[in-house]
């Protein structure tokens, strides 16, 4: 078992270059920071001495985007090495990566790309999911995507498939809110029944970002507010799956940090009023 | 049904075909394909393009946005990156600006490439465990005899960029901090540097031709007097006993293999 330190609850943010030097100095009350492996997938150097400095003072999630599970390629296993020193180095309590491929034929395509859900991608990516746990010695969160096309070969609903790759391989889900938004808008489905089809158990984080509406189908950027109607679907995420740790993500036209922390302390007190009900 | 890996070969050629090809795989909506492959082609290549701009951020400026995303366009269709980890990407792009047709009248602009690539593999490279004064300590045990046999070690950060040109000048005269407007003369000769990182940041300063020589030598682990040979070969004057000092002094120099 690799080891983790802290406990992840309330509402992170994902920590970006631009506000590391603020996080340093500032110290503001977040309870965890989450990080994308890659950027620390290093010996040395200034990203991750202040991540160890950062490591001291809140608990972290380490959230990959390049291990490329689905991919038909064999699994890079200097890729998955890396990630095993870092856990080795600052101990994150969850480690996440994406229900996704991100290259093939030896050809490294950088971002979360769509997997037909069928019976044979279910079992390729579920054996991958399994191997890569077992590599690690941990529990891995898997985290639904947005897509911006369906395969027609589908055979299975893609709640279904998710549901059914943490039933298989008994990782946890990492569900992001906005990715089912963004997916229900583009594909025509009802996004409170995909909520109502994943299993409470097993969602141990959930993802909030913004989208970009100003092409042909919504695309996720994390380069806005969370929109509206993703707070409202949040909501009632929260009211069917309990008050899930949560994290702010924003990739892309970076706000300054006090953007990002406004945009926590809303899902906080979203958080706070889903345990309250609770209660 | 073409299996996943059919399938995966084939999204993947068409995210690297022209706009508007059609992919072999059907699609819901099908109709819309290739308007949404597009969508998908645009995010990879911001992405790619993203990477390489954080890497190469003087080339950028140097060149313009534009014409730096065709450049990278360009390069991605030649040197496809291998890797998940796009922050280890590129290592491959000065040659190819050396090489890239458009960028003829930029002759300098692969060396200020490899300046700037220097400077990203120093800042991930491991930090020295060993001080100055624990280097001096293995250096003083060892008989005088065998001093010739020696490797000494170059902190894993130090790296070396030679150009033809004032490459140091041309990249300093197009930082943010500086007021720029500078005028570089790509006559006043050309660079021979040495980047590493200290505690503090990342360090770049010329050095002479002979230290040039012998540290080269001594990256490439040539026994100390087989690298100091290689100086004296080139009659260059050299105070061997001042320069090892001062790059023990300052963290270059941070161990001894007497193997």
């Amino acid at each position: 078992m690799t080891p983790m330190r802290g406990t992840i609850a309330g509402c992170g943010v994902g920590l970006r270059a631009p506000h590391i030097r603020a996080m340093q100095d500032e110290r503001p009350p977040i309870p965890w920071l989450e990080v994308h492996s890659e950027n620390y997938y290093v010996e040395g150097g200034p990203a991750l001495t202040a991540l160890m400095r950062l490591r001291a003072d809140y608990p972290l999630s380490v959230h990959g985007v390049g291990m490329s599970l689905g991919s038909t390629d064999p699994l890079d296993r200097v890729h998955l090495a890396k990630l095993r020193r870092l856990i080795e180095r600052i101990e994150p309590a969850l480690v996440s990566e994406h229900l996704c491929w991100s290259g093939v034929g030896g050809r490294a395509l950088n971002d979360l790309l769509p997997l037909p859900y069928t019976e044979e991608a279910l079992a390729h990516v579920c054996a991958r999911v399994a191997e890569v746990q077992d590599f690690l010695g941990r529990e891995l969160l898997m985290e639904n995507v947005s897509t911006y096309l369906a395969f027609a070969d589908s055979t299975i609903p893609e709640w279904e498939f998710v549901a059914a790759v943490a039933h298989r391989t008994g990782c946890n889900l990492l569900c992001d809110v906005n990715n089912i938004y963004v997916n229900a808008v583009n594909h025509g489905f009802d996004a409170d029944a995909y909520l109502q089809a994943l299993p409470p158990h097993a969602i141990a984080e959930i993802h909030l970002a913004g989208f970009d509406a100003t092409g042909p189908c919504l695309v996720d950027t994390h380069g806005a507010p969370v929109a509206p109607d993703v707070w409202a679907l949040y909501r009632r995420a929260l009211a069917h799956f309990g008050p899930v740790p949560t994290l702010i993500e924003w990739d892309t036209d970076i706000p300054p940090l006090a953007t990002l922390l406004a945009e926590a302390a809303t899902a906080q007190s979203m958080l706070d009023t889903g345990d309250a009900l609770a209660a | 049904m073409p299996s996943l890996r059919e399938l995966q070969l084939d999204f993947a050629d068409a995210l690297f075909a022209g706009d508007s090809a059609r992919p072999p795989f059907a699609t819901i909506p099908d109709e819309r394909v290739a308007e949404r492959i597009a969508v998908y082609r645009r995010a990879l290549f911001a992405n790619y393009g993203n990477a390489l701009g954080a890497t190469y951020p003087v080339v950028r400026k140097l060149v313009g946005a534009a014409f730096f995303s065709a450049a990278v366009e360009a390069f991605v269709r030649d040197h496809p990156p291998t890797s998940g980890d796009l922050n280890v990407y590129g290592d491959a792009f000065p040659a190819f600006l050396d090489r890239y047709p458009h960028a003829a009248g930029l002759p300098y602009l692969g060396d200020v490439a490899r300046l700037e690539w220097a400077q990203d593999e120093a800042n991930r490279a491991a930090a020295a465990d060993t001080t100055p004064e624990q280097v001096l300590a293995m250096l003083a045990a060892i008989a005088p005899e065998r001093l010739a046999s020696i490797r000494l070690e170059l902190a894993q950060s130090c790296r070396f960029v030679t150009s033809r040109f004032p490459v140091l000048r041309i990249w300093r005269s197009n930082q943010e901090s500086d007021g720029g407007g500078e005028r570089v003369s790509l006559d006043e000769g050309g660079d021979a540097l040495l980047i590493r990182r200290e505690a503090t940041g990342i360090t770049i300063e010329r050095i002479a031709a002979a230290e040039h020589t012998w540290l080269a030598s001594v990256a490439a682990a040539a026994p100390l007097g087989i690298a100091l040979d290689r100086v004296q070969a080139t009659g260059d004057p050299f105070d061997f006993a001042a320069v090892l000092r001062a790059r023990i002094g300052d963290g270059s120099i941070v161990g001894v293999n007497t193997s």
